[in-house]
């Protein structure tokens, strides 16, 4: 029962996300928005169309928007929720998690290219470019985690993340504000991409499905939002209290989603988008600060202070 | 063993009798000796493998060489695997892609000689434990690719890369040489089992016998900075023999490495750190060089360089784990390694094979002139997708299994209170995850910029795809990762007997406890797979009935489409490349238009390796400078080099006569 809330609460998380995401930008500028539900209705009404596959392409194509889903879907599976252990856990699941969104990555950008599109060319270009950033700084994010509770599997460490040392109010500072960077990322906002930018120039993620419709852009809709929540997931696991207990620590982590949902919707209303050429630098601010978080914890359990 | 020796026999026997082969019917006769090798190689193998137990015979020669054992331990029987498995498929592989010079003045009869003999030699390496008798079988083996590699000997850029491979070689044997020399001269024996004494004794003279093997093995295997030949080598070569020479024969440097690791027992913590710290960066240095460059067979080339240090990496860290007593890490590290030494051979020999389909087909290595092979080479695009995913470390396929044996490693030597040992382990994790990321990167290039979108160049004729003998090596190979990418337990139980040679103690409970973890890793790649199934068939049945239109790609409102408007490698890699700028010195050549007419006008850039750009070329340089003060010497006059040795014996004479008796 308890393991179906789980599941759909990861699942449906997605849909409301990117609601709460839309509203608060329409609070800000002064409308009144769309319903909170309203990814739900888009993703619906793409199920039901048929589609329109450019002559260019081949199997990969068509291949590759169910693999991203799956392979996405997949990961939430890995994924613990506070005080919940993750319904998929064994040592070293996080490389799996790491990498099975890798493999959502590999079939996107393959299939930006099978257009032939330049334009897609650019956009997956530049996804992968950000990656490389992105990737070992989340590992050795994740190599600080495990190093302060001797865990391997992200259910264990979460659930051991000790709260009582007084460093490590530190450490989840810096590994929250660097899950957050790549949030913004990953799930290609601003100040990195701009989801709602209407030229192809310009784009990052928007560029590279451009030539997808009906229910393969459903797919890849709902494969995109998911993977934000569950880097959201993690934040919320790292900072949720083990001692809230299962129901609390659900509860906390509804409103942790929310909490995240309003922040990435403030900073895409207050920040504005940074120069396409200057996006690296932003990154590797996430870089510096898992630097920063690995040696802090080399420096405290080495008997620093 | 008998049986071994026979198979080998097999192996070279194949070569001599192509010589005598004409040459329409060339390659069938060592195709049919590697097959019936095979029954003779892969029981003793297996044996050993599974048993866990050393068969060992002993040839007596005449004096310098004396009573040579050639020994099959668990070790040497992996590496016998593959290579007697590589060489089945590159004798199959051969017979389609040596066609293509039937027709050209090339000797198809030595290469298959050489190819025979080369597999022989490798064999031999692995099994001769006799520090004269592996010197000479390891100088035939480096002979042997050589010949292999300048096969089409009539083009000046050929002959340059082989020299350069032959020259980097013999420097390497001159490590080996020297390391042996000095071990047999600290024990007055040429056997392997003395070398044990040497190399676990205390002072520094151990270590720097070590750091000599690993340097002779290091030339061998393609380790930073003596990776300067595979670049080079690999393009040069026919594609079936850059697929031999990558996916197995580099990894006899890796078996050397690991013997001299197995006689030297625990090594020292400097040289565990030492290695860890070369293999990080040869990988991350090899894959980084991959995203730069645009000849198909060069960015290979560097991805060998790549994965030989993720195997290093996999190797520093069983060292690292040997050193710290925990078992647990050895276990992981050595696995990791050891699968990826396997892996590597698979997917590399099958994407060097669909390297030569695409060359056969098309003629070109520049991966910006081609496009859309995807339409008329269905089945190698599907193939080389396969090696590009597996290469990458993607869930599903063999590159992750072997990846995350490594990653679970790092993971768990992690431990309070050890600093230096945690900073190196960070830096392996940021480092491989970084690795990984890139190899993405390069592969999503290089399987999309050739075989997916529009053709860059259009083809005169049209395009078919390869002939049953090239694709039914990778046929077999892409099975092969894929099922050891969804059930790894098919393959980690014959290492554990490789593994428990290292690591004696592990045998029950570690290895049980790794087991279990690979078969909750196989269940999860299960319920991936199930996953992607349930959603493709949720796919079509959402399409059945609905209008799917084929129309054309969206160009924001541009009506001619062109394909020299779709992006080439060169843009796909452009935002990479600035950002490590710094490590990949750029090369240029500008030719702009002038006068009022102008007439041609051209742009050729090409980025070269950091490492031969600023350290090898500048110190050969130096070398041949300071060498050609001697010139004068060379007279080319007979008389005058009689004399060179008159005058030499009449100083040694000197010598003798002044020398205290």
């Amino acid at each position: 029962m308890i393991t179906l809330l789980h599941l759909s609460l990861l699942l449906i998380a997605p849909i409301l996300f990117l609601g709460i995401i839309n509203r608060v930008k329409a609070l800000w500028a002064g409308r009144r928005g769309a319903p909170l539900l309203q990814a739900a209705f888009e993703i619906g009404k793409l199920l039901r169309k048929g589609e329109v596959i450019s002559k260019t392409t081949s199997f990969v194509f068509r291949l590759s928007p169910s693999l991203q889903i799956a392979a996405v879907i997949f990961a939430a599976l890995l994924m613990p929720l506070p005080g919940r252990p993750a319904l998929l856990y064994f040592p070293g699941d996080f490389v799996l998690f790491a990498y099975a969104l890798g493999l959502a990555k590999f079939m996107l950008v393959a299939a930006a290219m099978d257009t032939g599109s330049s334009f897609e060319g650019m956009g997956a270009s530049r996804e992968m470019t950000f990656s490389t950033i992105v990737e070992p700084a989340f590992f050795l994010l994740l190599g600080s985690l495990a190093l302060i509770t001797g865990q391997t599997s992200f259910t264990a460490i979460f659930a051991l993340l000790n709260y009582s040392a007084g460093y490590s109010v530190l450490v989840k500072a810096l590994c929250s504000i660097s899950l957050f960077i790549m949030l913004l990322v990953e799930g290609c906002r601003v100040p990195v991409d701009d989801p709602n930018t209407h030229l192809e120039l310009t784009m990052i993620h928007e560029v590279m499905i451009l030539d997808y419709s009906g229910p393969d852009l459903a797919f890849i809709l709902y494969a995109s939002s998911l993977k934000m929540v569950l880097i959201a997931t993690l934040l919320a696991n790292v900072l949720i209290p083990v001692s809230a207990g299962v129901a609390g620590g659900l509860l906390l982590f509804a409103g942790m989603l929310t909490l995240t949902a309003i922040g990435v919707g403030l900073v895409e209303s207050l920040i504005a988008r940074v120069r396409m050429t200057h996006v690296t630098q932003f990154i590797f601010l996430m870089t510096a600060l898992a630097v920063t978080t690995f040696s802090a914890v080399i420096f405290f359990l080495s008997g620093g202070f | 063993m008998k049986l071994l020796l026979i198979g080998t026999v097999l192996f070279f026997s194949g070569g001599i009798l192509e010589l005598f082969i004409p040459r329409k019917q060339s390659g069938f006769v060592s195709a049919a000796a590697a097959a019936l090798a095979q029954f003779f190689i892969l029981p003793p193998v297996f044996q050993a493998l599974t048993d866990g137990s050393t068969m060992s015979v002993s040839l007596d020669f005449s004096l310098p060489i004396g009573t040579a054992f050639l020994r099959l331990d668990p070790l040497a029987a992996f590496f016998c695997l593959i290579i007697s498995i590589g060489g089945l498929l590159a004798s199959i592989y051969s017979l389609g892609y040596m066609k293509m010079y039937r027709d050209r003045p090339y000797s198809l009869s030595s290469y298959y000689f050489f190819l025979g003999l080369l597999f022989t030699a490798m064999l031999l390496v692995t099994v001769v434990q006799n520090l004269l008798l592996f010197m000479i079988v390891w100088e035939i083996m480096s002979l042997a690719s050589y010949f292999l590699v300048i096969f089409e000997h009539d083009k000046e850029e050929v002959r340059r890369a082989g020299l350069y491979y032959l020259i980097a070689m013999q420097i390497g044997a001159a490590f080996l040489l020297t390391a042996f020399a000095w071990a047999a001269t600290l024990t007055g024996s040429l056997d392997f089992t003395a070398l044990a004494g040497v190399l676990s004794m205390p002072g520094s003279a151990s270590t720097i016998i070590f750091l000599l093997f690993f340097a002779g093995f290091g030339f061998k295997a393609g380790f930073l900075p003596l990776h300067t030949w595979l670049p080079l080598a690999h393009p040069a070569a026919p594609t079936s023999v850059s697929a031999v020479m990558s996916g197995v024969m580099i990894k006899t440097g890796i078996y050397g490495i690991l013997r001299i690791i197995l006689l030297g027992g625990i090594p020292h913590a400097s040289l565990a750190y030492v290695i860890f710290g070369i293999a990080l960066l040869t990988g991350i240095f090899g894959v980084m060089n991959a995203i730069v460059q645009h000849d198909l067979k060069k960015l290979l080339a560097y991805h060998s360089i790549e994965n030989i240090g993720i195997i290093g990496i996999g190797i520093g860290l069983g060292m690292l784990g040997m050193v710290y007593r925990q078992e647990g890490v050895a276990l992981c590290g050595l696995l990791g390694g050891l699968l990826h030494v396997f892996n590597h051979f698979s997917f590399k020999s099958l994407l060097f094979y669909g390297a030569g389909v695409v060359y056969a087909k098309t003629h070109t290595r520049e991966i910006d002139k081609l496009g859309g092979l995807i339409h008329s080479l269905p089945i190698t695009a599907t193939l080389f997708l396969v090696g590009s995913l597996a290469i990458s470390g993607m869930p599903l396929f063999s590159g992750f299994i072997s990846e995350f044996a490594i990653y679970t490693g790092l993971v768990r030597s992690l431990a309070p209170g050890g600093a230096i040992l945690n900073i190196a382990v960070g830096c392996g994790l940021a480092g491989l995850a970084f690795i990984g990321v890139m190899a993405v990167l390069c592969f999503t290039k290089v399987f999309s910029i050739c075989f997916l979108g529009l053709p860059r160049v259009p083809h005169q004729e049209k395009l078919s795809e390869g002939s049953a003998l090239l694709l039914a090596p990778m046929v077999a190979l892409g099975i092969l990762i894929v099922c050891i990418g969804l059930v790894p337990l098919l393959v980690l139980p014959l290492l554990k007997n490789v593994v428990a040679q290292f690591v004696p103690g592990i045998v029950a409970t570690e290895w049980e406890q790794m087991m279990s973890l690979f078969r909750r890793l196989s269940l999860a790649m299960a319920v991936l797979a199930g996953l992607i199934i349930f959603f493709l068939v949720l796919r079509r049945l959402l399409l059945t009935g609905k209008p799917v239109r084929i129309f054309k790609t969206w160009g924001c409102g541009y009506q001619v489409e062109s394909s020299r408007m779709s992006y080439t490698a060169s843009s796909f890699a452009a935002p990479f490349v600035h950002l490590v700028a710094p490590f990949v010195p750029r090369e240029r050549e500008v030719m702009p238009p002038q006068g009022l007419f102008p007439q041609e006008a051209r742009y050729k850039r090409h980025y070269a390796d950091f490492i031969a750009y600023y350290m090898i070329d500048p110190l050969s340089s130096l070398l041949s400078r300071f060498l050609g003060l001697f010139t004068w010497m060379q007279t080319g006059r007979t008389q005058q080099y009689i004399l060179y040795g008159l005058v030499f014996l009449v100083m040694l004479l000197v010598w003798i006569m002044l020398m205290p008796s």
